[in-house]
């Protein structure tokens, strides 16, 4: 893949991984007595690895120009690959912590395996690893198509993958070592904070530059939800993670702001990297995915528009409903309270728009799994949000917070709409990625959808027991007027549905893994290749010739 | 390119873009979006109007209602006390053996006590109350500082060893480590005093070595755990005849008390729970006790 | 339409469209976020509030490296079963000087924002080397580990300077002297000692936390912080009595 770099292009690479090794080299020096260090010596090797990679293949040909006539999807085709390992590495992460709920000694008493250190590692994992794989490599590919125009340059993307990759290396193994600023879904300390502005910025660029040069007069949908998830996941970043470092050497750092300040800033982060990372992302994958899989229309642009001008705005007022009741003035939750039940409407409007997309092509969600899973992913885009707006009102966020509801209502959110619509784009563009007719065994998707399904219902519906009763049981008054329980009887109360949540999420494991192999055989058993080139000159298609193959 | 073209199965025109083969419908907004949107919104004009909600600089909308939820919550706790007078009066103001006597109030002892308990002292003494290691049981008869629900009342309000002025105070002192007695001394005296609450202990030692641990009993530990060494309640010293210890009855944890000495911790509870719940707890432990073994 | 024909030239056009965005997502956040820096009661007045001592914060930040957080909630909310089970509801200014705040959104244990005194340190330890050895029901974490390993305390000055950075009132005398304060806080029959209670209160723990005079180990700085829980001011209790006396 590297040989597909053009000379200027292996040199610039080698100045950016030379820059990596450099920085690599001062974090450990200067962070010898800190977990830092271990940073340092981890950016330096990844420095080094690359330098190795790209000078083994220096003197190689150049690639020949008839590359530029095509699409650029060697970043997507890693990305996928990428998003897979981290899928099933975050997943066993988050099924190992809800087993450690069961059993508590599970931590083989060391100190990175405790609780509290290995749930983050599961949260970053999935959403940012698996998520964030996800979404770089089909942005890539949905940019690239809808703009009918090839990416501008072939380091940009990389730099951007990786970057990002290290990111989330330095994130996990961050955890495991006790570097956390403890902001939820920002935990990465300030040195990787920045080294994600940096991706992202050349992130966008690549966006504005493809756009630049689009053939299309429209940008299409996917692509405006793309790039309000890139904006506005850097705007949210950078505020929420302004910090003051201990030194250069330290890994520590301390928030600017603190208390309430603090804590509004953290959900008004923690509940937008909801809103754009987790879904108004993956909604630009669903609006390139789902129409193409079905092959049939967006239902209306019109509601598109509305939908999308309606999340962008009203999200970013919902985040005070993570503080209901908490010693954040009263005014702000009412602001978040109200927004959170008027951005109903825009997102069931979303979920409408996908859902009646399929109107004329159910016979093809009967039989074919990968829509399927596009289907399943907008059915629980709408129920999730619906809960959500349920959860944002005062009194019944009062009997679900801190509890395991809140927990089912992520998971509803995160197995049931996030990985969903993610394996069932993964499955749709893998044949065309890797010029396959279908995938290696449509029987396994088969056998993934049904075991996701199985794993989803179990989980989440063990939630929402374990989450309904400890609530009620902390607020249940006896006749004499005073609690009837106190709170490690209500510890004991969940035990069943800890064990519940733990089966399912094993199910759900099984699914991805299985997913895993079918993608790896898939990539490596040629079946029949089609044309490479027919499906993907970025060129006008004559109307009505189907652009993509048809589904297996 | 911008051909408006009809789908065959809705029956809508497109917008006329096309990208990659995807094409979109140009069906208007169904009505009903519209009108969630604006009963929500409705709703939140009238959720702002009511309610604390717009901020104005350097204050904020009070909203009709003048409703705070500190407020709110502090007259809910206020009517919470009211209601529960009609029993809390009489617990606080009657004596604990008129409240033993009434089965109605007992009642309400047993179920208020037991998450009183499980919420504050469980973690040291147990669900059950039957202590563990370093923390005693509360449902023998063996009370350090007295069973009396005065006494108890007394030692939850204190504590024992505790930072509360009044605390109460007691020290077992470290024989071994501070050089009072030597090593085979306290062999000896752990032995005698295992022999005390076990005679298979004291059958299977040698008269001799149970005399010598009887007189170095004799001479350092009577003061505190008394002539026949059933303890002393003005000093918190345990008896130690019975079948119960706080740090376990086995040679070696006799041994460790007496060489390294213990000075066991119970907090106060004197600001964090108010006296009807002090008393609650006191009646509750009580009655636990007498329904145990 | 009007709107759908502002929609429809914003999307032809990249940066209108950027900026269209960026504009629509500022404002939730501007209107939120700032009145809670300009509005005065937003943090209510607490005079008798300190700061945390140099082994506190060090206790703090293994709090968070541990992830105690993902457990346990910091924030008592106005609720009557909250207050009745906990104590008096949290007030803002209770976190004042929490860079970052520690409310939490899970409460798989208890809330522990009113922890400090309720147990002994010798409990702490015991509770945190295996807490089933004193809860047996519990599903917390062992961390054992933590009676083993010596805190770091050398660089504790550079941690208060930080701190006063992000505007926390630490003197100069507080920073110069931290880490030996760290060492004070848990050797109390040492000259050490009186440096802790003169520079942050006469009401400061000072004592070997985890039974162990001497060199502070990570089990003292935790328990230590453990026990400063809910105590650096007065204010929410009084509030409670105020409240009960309108
Ligand atoms: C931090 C642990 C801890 C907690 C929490 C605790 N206790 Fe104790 N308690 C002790 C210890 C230790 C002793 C014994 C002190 C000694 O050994 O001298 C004790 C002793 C007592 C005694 C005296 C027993 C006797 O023999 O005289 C009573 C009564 C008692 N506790 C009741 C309670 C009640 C009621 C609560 C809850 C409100 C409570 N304790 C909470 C640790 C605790
Ligand atoms: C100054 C008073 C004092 C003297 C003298 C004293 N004790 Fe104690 N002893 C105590 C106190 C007080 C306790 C309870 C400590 C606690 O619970 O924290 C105690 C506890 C004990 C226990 C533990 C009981 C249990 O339940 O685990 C043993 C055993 C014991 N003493 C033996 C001795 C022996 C043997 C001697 C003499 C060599 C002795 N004591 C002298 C005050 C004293
Ligand atoms: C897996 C979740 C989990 C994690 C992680 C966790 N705890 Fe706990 N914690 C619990 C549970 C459950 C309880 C209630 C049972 C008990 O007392 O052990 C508890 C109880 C406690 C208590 C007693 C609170 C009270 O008022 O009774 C303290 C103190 C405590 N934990 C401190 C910590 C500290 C410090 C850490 C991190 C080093 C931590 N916990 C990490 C679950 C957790
Ligand atoms: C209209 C849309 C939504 C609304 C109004 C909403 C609302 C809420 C509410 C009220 C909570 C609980 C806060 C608390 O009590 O602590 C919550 C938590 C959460 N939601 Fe949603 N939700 C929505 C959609 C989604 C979606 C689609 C996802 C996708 C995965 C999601 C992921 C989460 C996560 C991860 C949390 C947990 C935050 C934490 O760590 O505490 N939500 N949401
Ligand atoms: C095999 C599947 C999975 C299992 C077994 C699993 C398990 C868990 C467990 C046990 C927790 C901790 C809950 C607690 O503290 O009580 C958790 C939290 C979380 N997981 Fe998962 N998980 C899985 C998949 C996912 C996926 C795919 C995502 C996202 C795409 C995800 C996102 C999250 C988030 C955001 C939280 C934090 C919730 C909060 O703080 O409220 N999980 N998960
Ligand atoms: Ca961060
Ligand atoms: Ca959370
Ligand atoms: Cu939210």
């Amino acid at each position: 893949m590297i040989a597909q770099l053009t000379k200027s292009e292996r040199q610039l690479a080698l100045i950016i991984l030379l820059a990596l090794t450099i920085c690599g080299l001062a974090m450990a020096i200067a962070g010898r007595q800190d977990p830092l260090g271990v940073h340092g010596a981890i950016v330096m090797l990844a420095g080094i690895a690359g330098i190795f990679g790209v000078i083994y293949v220096y003197y190689e040909p150049e690639p020949d120009e008839a590359r530029l006539a095509l699409y650029y999807d060697d970043p997507t085709k890693v990305a996928i690959i990428l998003a897979m390992i981290w899928a099933v590495l975050g997943m066993f992460i988050g099924d190992w912590v809800a087993w450690q709920l069961v059993f508590p000694n599970l931590t083989f008493d060391a100190s990175w395996s405790s609780f509290g250190r290995i749930r983050p590692a599961h949260t970053s994992a999935v959403i940012f690893g698996f998520g964030g794989n996800a979404l770089i490599g089909t942005s890539l590919y949905v940019l690239q198509r809808t703009s009918r125009a090839r990416l501008p340059d072939q380091i940009s993307p990389w730099f951007v993958l990786l970057g990002y990759n290290l990111f989330c290396v330095l994130a996990a193994t961050g955890y495991l070592m006790g570097v956390t600023q403890s902001k939820e879904y920002a935990e990465p300390e300030w040195y990787a904070d920045l080294l994600l502005v940096i991706v992202w910025v050349v992130y966008f660029i690549i966006y504005l530059r493809t756009l630049a040069r689009r053939k299309e007069p429209h940008i299409y949908v996917a692509n405006w939800y793309y790039m309000a998830f890139i904006l506005v996941v850097a705007i949210l970043h950078t505020v929420n993670n302004l910090a003051m470092p201990v030194s250069f050497g330290h890994a520590k750092s301390y928030s600017a702001f603190s208390g309430v300040q603090d804590a509004m800033t953290q959900w008004w982060y923690g509940h937008n990297a909801v809103a754009f990372f987790l879904t108004a992302g993956f909604l630009g994958m669903m609006y390139y995915y789902l129409p193409v899989r079905a092959g049939r229309p967006i239902y209306s642009y019109r509601m598109s528009i509305i939908s999308f001008w309606g999340i962008t705005f009203m999200y970013m007022w919902a985040g005070s409903h993570h503080l209901h009741y908490t010693a954040l003035p009263q005014w702000v939750q009412t602001l978040g309270m109200t927004f959170s039940v008027m951005l109903l409407v825009p997102s069931w409007a979303s979920a409408g728009n996908a859902l009646l997309t399929l109107n004329g092509a159910w016979y093809k969600v009967r039989d074919d799994a990968t829509l399927r899973f596009m289907m399943v992913a907008a059915v629980f885009y709408g129920l999730t949000t619906f809960e959500g707006s349920f959860m944002a009102i005062r009194s019944v966020n009062s009997l679900s917070h801190y509890t395991d509801w809140t927990v089912g209502h992520v998971h509803a959110g995160a197995l049931g709409w996030v990985a969903m619509i993610t394996f069932g784009s993964i499955y749709a563009s893998v044949p065309w990625l890797w010029k396959r007719e279908r995938m290696y065994s449509p029987a396994l998707v088969e056998w993934h959808f049904w075991l996701a399904v199985a794993g989803l219902f179990t989980y989440v519906f063990a939630m929402w027991n374990s989450g309904i009763i400890q609530g009620l049981m902390w607020r249940t008054y006896n006749d004499s007027g005073t609690l009837s329980y106190s709170f490690i009887e209500t510890v004991v109360a969940m035990k069943p549905y800890y064990v519940a949540r733990a089966i399912g999420g094993l199910l759900f494991l099984a699914g991805a893994v299985v997913g895993s192999y079918n993608i790896w055989m898939t990539i490596r058993t040629a079946g029949q290749p089609v044309d490479a080139r027919a499906a993907d000159l970025p060129v006008t298609q004559p109307a009505g010739v189907p652009a993509l193959q048809p589904g297996e | 390119m911008a051909v408006e073209e009809r789908d065959p199965v809705s029956g809508y025109l497109t917008t006329g873009h096309e990208w990659n083969g995807i094409k979109e419908l140009n069906t208007p907004v169904p009505r009903v979006v519209y009108f969630f949107l604006w009963a929500t919104f409705l709703y939140s004009v009238v959720y702002w109007i009511l309610m604390p909600a717009w901020p104005l600089g350097v204050t904020y909308t009070k909203g009709l209602l003048g409703s705070d939820q500190r407020n709110i919550v502090a007259v809910q706790l206020k009517d919470a006390t009211a209601e529960r007078a009609r029993w809390s009066k009489l617990i606080e103001t009657e004596s604990f053996e008129a409240i033993q006597a009434d089965k109605r109030l007992m009642t309400i002892v047993r179920q208020t006590g037991a998450t009183l308990f499980g919420d504050n002292c469980a973690a040291c003494h147990g669900r059950t109350a039957e202590g563990g290691s370093g923390f005693p049981t509360l449902v023998s008869q063996a009370f350090l500082w007295g069973g009396t629900p005065d006494a108890i009342a007394e030692t939850i309000r204190v504590g024992i060893n505790s930072p509360h002025k009044d605390t109460r105070t007691s020290q077992m002192p470290a024989f071994g480590r501070d050089g009072m007695l030597k090593r085979e001394q306290i062999d000896d005296v752990v032995d005698y005093v295992r022999s005390l609450s076990n005679p298979a202990v004291g059958k299977a030692i040698a008269p001799a070595k149970l005399a010598s641990g009887k007189a170095v009993f004799t001479d350092n530990c009577v003061a505190c755990h008394g002539e026949n060494a059933t303890g002393n309640i003005e000093l918190g010293a345990p008896n130690l005849r019975d079948n119960f210890s706080i740090y376990g009855g086995d040679a070696q944890s006799v041994f460790t008390t007496v060489w390294g000495g213990r000075q066991g911790h119970m907090p106060s509870w004197d600001s964090r729970l108010s006296a009807l719940d002090r008393k609650i707890l006191a009646l509750y432990l009580v009655n636990l006790r007498a329904a145990g073994p | 339409m009007g709107f759908l024909g502002l929609h429809y030239r914003l999307e032809r056009k990249t940066m209108s469209l950027a900026i269209g965005i960026i504009i629509a997502a500022s404002i939730g956040g501007l209107i939120e976020i700032v009145p809670l820096f300009t509005i005065h009661q937003t943090v209510e007045d607490a005079p008798d509030m300190r700061v945390y001592t140099p082994l506190e914060i060090a206790g703090r930040n293994i709090y968070i490296r541990e992830g105690c957080y993902a457990c346990h909630s910091q924030m008592i909310r106005t609720l009557r079963d909250e207050v009745e089970r906990y104590g008096p509801y949290s007030l803002a200014v209770e976190s004042k000087y929490d860079h970052p705040m520690l409310w939490g959104s899970k409460r798989t244990g208890p809330d522990i924002a009113r922890l400090g005194g309720k147990y002994s340190d010798e409990w702490h330890v015991k509770h945190l080397i295996n807490p089933r050895d004193v809860v047996p029901e519990s599903v917390m974490p062992p961390y054992a580990y933590l009676t083993r390993a010596k805190v770091r305390v050398d660089d504790l000055g550079l941690h208060l300077a930080a701190l006063r950075k992000v505007g926390v009132p630490y003197t100069d005398e507080m920073i110069a002297n931290a880490s030996n304060d760290a060492y004070g806080q848990t050797s109390p029959d040492t000259p050490f000692a009186e440096g802790v209670t003169k520079r942050y209160g006469e009401a400061t723990n000072v004592r070997a936390f985890d039974g162990q005079p001497g060199e502070p180990t990570e089990m003292d700085a935790l328990v230590a912080y453990l026990q400063i829980l809910g105590k650096l001011t007065d204010a929410a209790h009084k509030a409670k009595t105020a409240a009960a006396g309108e």
